[in-house]
């Protein structure tokens, strides 16, 4: 459906930001486009959305209904949540009481601290970024573009969103984010596409069909009352989802990665209470119901 | 459409920033009509060229009033950078509508004046022709335009002082001497009324050019 032929960017006589870039994104499909920051994944998503013209090139069979989330999104605004999304609802053609119930039940799902009637300005990072979120969902989208949509969310809003991307690519639309972690665009996406100097090369799925496998790793304080060392879990290869709950620390990783992430657990003087397989990556704990035990959780 | 100017009309009246050029209006209007009592005209002229003022501000109070990412979150759901532009010319008319109906009676009641119903014909003219060409400056240093804010602001004040004394250039100008030297409302009616088609012309191209740097910048 939306196809990109030829697109190159500058802006003025700077220099090419993007150049000769081939793009295919077909409905149902989740594309992740990787980069380093500077690369141009904001403006290539842009240029996707429609909201920046390409120097060079053509972009055909952009869609009516566009869900667009930028990389930041700084309210400063006094009005409320809710009444900010009835607004947007209705510049898409919503009624007022259909966009207003429709906005309520997307902030409900992302739980959105504060209520959807406090002020955009009092929100925090992350529960604009839930709000930002929340606008572009309002009406089913055909074409879902993300920038770095994972930045700033929680933990239950990482599972919340996973399950949001699933949903558009069920209804037929297509998903297109960016973000810069390997392990969530492994998690999500179905194809990948890679910028390097401005030009896009076209990476192999992870997901084409099956989903990952992925484990669960549930670590705990040590009984020795040895304090373990804060880690960046994040910042670990194949983690896709670190929740904290109480004295433990819930991780779900991909599978291929799983053994390092354990080592390094470790070797911050965590102790392991069970590893278990979960089978689907689409980033519920879901999946969960039903663990394979092994020999890890022996320490329970 | 409506949806979209309702909701730039909100939040223009949430962040209070449309305050300050309409007490500039009320303010100047009172000051330059007070204790008047000579010929409508040339009263009218006086609060036509508060209007210029106001409507400028308006406009670049407006359009710098969203951040990029969330004219972008507005431009996708609107569909194109032209429909949300529009808006805003349309968000910010209705604004000076509100302040053209207190332009007309702000006169009458600081002044003393015999009124016929051909001054308020020609007192909306003329304050129609000075809010098209304040917005049309207001649309070309808007923020869509100019990132620097100092720049803007400069840029506004040499246009808004060559539209005020481009003589037998600009709509105002013509404006402001036609009416200085009208004793009837009457007689000026047609001739001002050639002028709001001058001054729209000048918004249309205003608009125009705003929307083509526009897409040239994005």
């Amino acid at each position: 459906m939306l196809r990109c032929e030829g697109v190159g960017k500058r802006y003025g006589t700077g220099r090419w930001i993007l150049s000769d870039v081939d793009m295919k994104v077909s409905a149902g499909d989740v594309v992740a486009v990787v980069g380093t920051n500077g690369s141009g994944k904001s403006t290539l998503l842009r240029i996707l959305a429609g909201l920046s013209r390409p120097t060079s090139g053509t972009v055909s069979g952009r869609p009516a209904a566009i869900g667009y989330v930028p990389d930041r999104f700084t309210a400063h605004e006094r009005m409320s949540s809710v009444s900010y999304l009835t607004h947007m609802g209705r510049i898409r053609g919503m009624s007022t009481s259909a966009a207003r119930a429709r906005g309520g039940d997307l902030l409900t799902r992302l739980a959105l601290v504060g209520g959807p009637d406090a002020p955009l300005r009092t929100l925090s990072k992350g529960n604009a970024q839930k709000v930002a979120l929340a606008q572009a969902l309002l009406v089913r989208p055909d074409l879902l573009v993300l920038d770095e949509p994972w930045s700033g969310l929680d933990a239950s809003a990482h599972g919340v969103l996973g399950e949001f991307i699933d949903d558009v690519a069920a209804d037929g639309g297509a998903v297109v984010f960016t973000d810069h972690r390997e392990a969530i665009t492994e998690t999500h996406a179905r194809s990948a596409y890679a910028i390097t100097d401005g030009r896009v090369t076209r990476r192999g799925g992870h997901r084409a069909g099956a989903p990952a496998p992925m484990a669960e790793l549930v670590l705990t304080v040590p009984a020795d009352g040895a304090v373990p060392a804060e880690v960046d879990w994040y910042a670990l290869p194949g983690v896709a989802d670190a929740a904290r709950r109480g004295r433990h620390v819930v991780l779900r990783v991909a599978r291929e990665h799983s053994d390092t992430v354990l080592l390094t657990a470790l070797q911050h003087r965590w102790s392991v209470d069970a590893v278990a397989g979960v089978g689907s990556a689409s980033g519920n704990a879901a999946g969960a119901d039903a663990p394979r035990t092994d020999a890890g959780s022996a320490a329970r | 459409m409506i949806a979209l100017v309702r909701y730039l009309f909100t939040i223009l009246l949430l962040s209070q920033r449309y305050l300050a050029p309409l007490l500039l209006f009320v303010g100047l209007a009172a000051v330059l009509t007070s204790s008047d009592s000579g010929p409508l005209p040339a009263t009218y002229s006086a609060v036509a060229g508060a209007m210029l003022l106001s409507s400028a501000w308006l406009t670049m109070a407006l359009l710098g009033l969203e951040d990029p990412p969330h004219r972008a979150i507005v431009v996708v759901g609107a569909g194109s950078h032209l429909r949300v532009l529009l808006g805003s010319v349309a968000t910010t008319a209705s604004w000076c509508l509100l302040l053209t109906g207190a332009g007309l009676v702000l006169p009458l009641v600081f002044g003393t004046h015999t009124l016929h119903p051909a001054d308020l014909v020609l007192g909306t003219e003329a304050q129609l022709v000075c809010a098209f060409t304040g917005m049309a400056v207001g649309l070309l240093c808007s923020r869509l335009v100019f990132r620097r804010q100092g720049y803007a602001l400069v840029a506004a004040l040499v246009l808004l002082l060559a539209s005020l004394l481009g003589k037998g250039v600009s709509p105002v100008n013509l404006l402001l001497t036609d009416l200085q030297h009208a004793s009837k409302s009457a007689d000026v009616l047609g001739s001002t009324g050639v002028l709001v088609g001058a001054a729209a012309a000048l918004l249309a191209a205003g608009a125009a050019a705003t929307h083509a740097i526009t897409v040239r910048k994005s």
